[in-house]
């Protein structure tokens, strides 16, 4: 099953939580097939680092990938101990004169790392990453496949990136599930009849069973919630406002003959904290014309903006600063907008 | 024509109007992520804007607190459904257009 040559190992990395257990696996992998081939294992780290960082903007992450490639080395003697004879660890940065940007701009350099130093076993990381948001390993590896490699993923642990959907709920929030579902189908009804009460208090029973562990998570604090209610009420009809306002513009630039748009996809770091706030921002930039909320993880958002004057709006920050004043309160909302924050990313990107 | 009346035919006439704008947009915009943002945005405001007729023109009547409360889910789940489409478009690494490329 193992190929004859299989202790020749490229092991692409980039700063990851899983990288110390690639390291360990590829590591116990090259010194498995030490003894059966004739050639030495051998494990060549390498580093794709794009020409964009090495000159100009940020010459410092030249000198990061080199310290992350010595520690990768210094992993791998200590993964070796005594055997460090059978195994031959090199690390290298690739890529450094050209400008990667696409999976195949990547798949190219590692393949031709990989011809250039026989490596014919390609060792992945499932959190390798060097683009940062953007997803790249699977057509990655497809690209390598394709060049005659054996690729495959490391068999390690990914990290749990957020906190468990289930929780353990308390009676109070069952009560609060219950009443708010009984609540809504009478509502619903519309009528306080004997029939209504008990299908109603079966319905509300069967979603507060299910559902107890997984919404209403956070204790209940009936004065901050009421407050909180009464503000977003002030937030929706400035909301609606600002919709309508915005979906008259996008209107305009969707009938105009020249189809007058210039699309970009944007990033920022939003001052707002907890997952409803976070949410509640989403969802207001999304309905806001012009801007469409692709991804958020913790704090970072990615917008698609359709717009030059969208884009403005969105850096301009009044949707964030309302938000913060529904859920924080008056003082929050004083917090500096997104462009007063990063002076150069909201002119930049 | 009585006020309400009035009202309830220019609510109709803009939900019309911005779902046909809706409509167009999704047919001219040239990728996936500026198509979502015609059918996530003008599309919600277009469906608010026709459910809010129905709520003044049923009155005081229980289809009327349906109707609001059809129109807050429309909020919350329009943007979510955007937010799905075009993250899993991300993810798969599907790169969005921009002035730069050709026209389509």
């Amino acid at each position: 099953m193992v190929p004859v040559s299989a202790g020749r190992l490229l092991v692409p990395v980039s700063e990851s939580s899983t990288l110390r257990n690639t390291v360990a696996y590829a590591v116990e992998q090259a010194f498995e097939s030490a003894g059966e081939s004739d050639r030495a294992a051998s494990i060549h780290f390498v580093f794709p680092l794009s020409e964009r960082y090495t000159y100009g903007t940020e010459p410092q992450a030249a000198d990061e990938a080199q310290s992350l490639l010595d520690r990768v080395a210094v992993w791998a003697e200590e993964d070796l101990g005594d055997n460090a004879d059978a195994v031959e660890i090199e690390t290298a940065l690739v890529g450094t004169e050209e400008y990667l940007f696409s999976p195949g701009d990547y798949a190219d350099v590692l393949v031709r790392y990989a011809e250039a130093h026989s490596l014919d076993r390609a060792v992945f990381d499932p959190e390798f990453n060097p683009l940062g948001t953007t997803p790249l390993l699977p057509p990655l590896e497809n690209e390598m496949r394709r060049a005659g490699l054996d690729v495959e993923d490391a068999p390690v642990q990914r990290s749990r990136r957020s906190p468990l959907l289930v929780q353990r709920g308390t009676v109070a929030q069952f009560l609060a599930l219950f009443a708010a579902s009984f609540g809504f189908y009478l509502v619903l009804a519309g009528s306080l009849a004997t029939f209504e009460l008990v299908t109603g208090a079966i319905s509300a029973g069967i979603v507060a069973v299910v559902l107890w562990g997984v919404s209403l998570t956070t204790p209940l604090r009936p004065g901050r919630t009421v407050m909180q209610f009464l503000r977003l009420l002030l937030y929706i009809p400035y909301l609606l406002w600002e919709i309508a306002k915005a979906n008259l513009q996008v209107a305009y630039v969707v009938l105009h003959p020249d189809l007058p748009i210039d699309p970009k996809m944007v990033e920022f770091d939003a001052a707002v904290w907890s997952p409803l706030p976070i949410t509640t921002l989403a969802n207001s930039i999304t309905l806001t014309p012009g801007t469409l909320t692709v991804d958020v993880s913790k704090r970072q958002f990615m917008v698609h903006s359709l717009t030059e004057s969208s884009r403005e709006g969105l850096f301009g920050g009044a949707l964030e600063r309302a938000v913060r004043f529904v859920f924080y309160g008056r003082a929050a909302a004083r917090i500096p907008s997104p462009r007063e924050r990063s002076g150069e990313e909201g002119e930049e990107t | 024509m009585t006020p309400t009346e009035i009202l309830v035919l220019v609510l109709a006439a803009g939900g019309v109007f911005f779902s046909l704008v809706a409509a167009v947009g999704l047919v001219r915009m040239p990728d996936l992520y500026t198509r979502a943002h015609s059918s996530s945005k003008s599309e919600t405001l277009g469906a608010v804007l026709a459910l809010a007729a129905v709520a003044i023109a049923f009155g005081t009547q229980l289809s009327t607190i349906k109707a609001v409360l059809l129109l807050v889910f429309m909020f919350l789940t329009n943007p979510t459904a955007a937010h799905a489409i075009t993250r899993a478009s991300a993810e798969q690494g599907i790169e969005p257009w921009t002035t730069e490329d050709d026209d389509p």
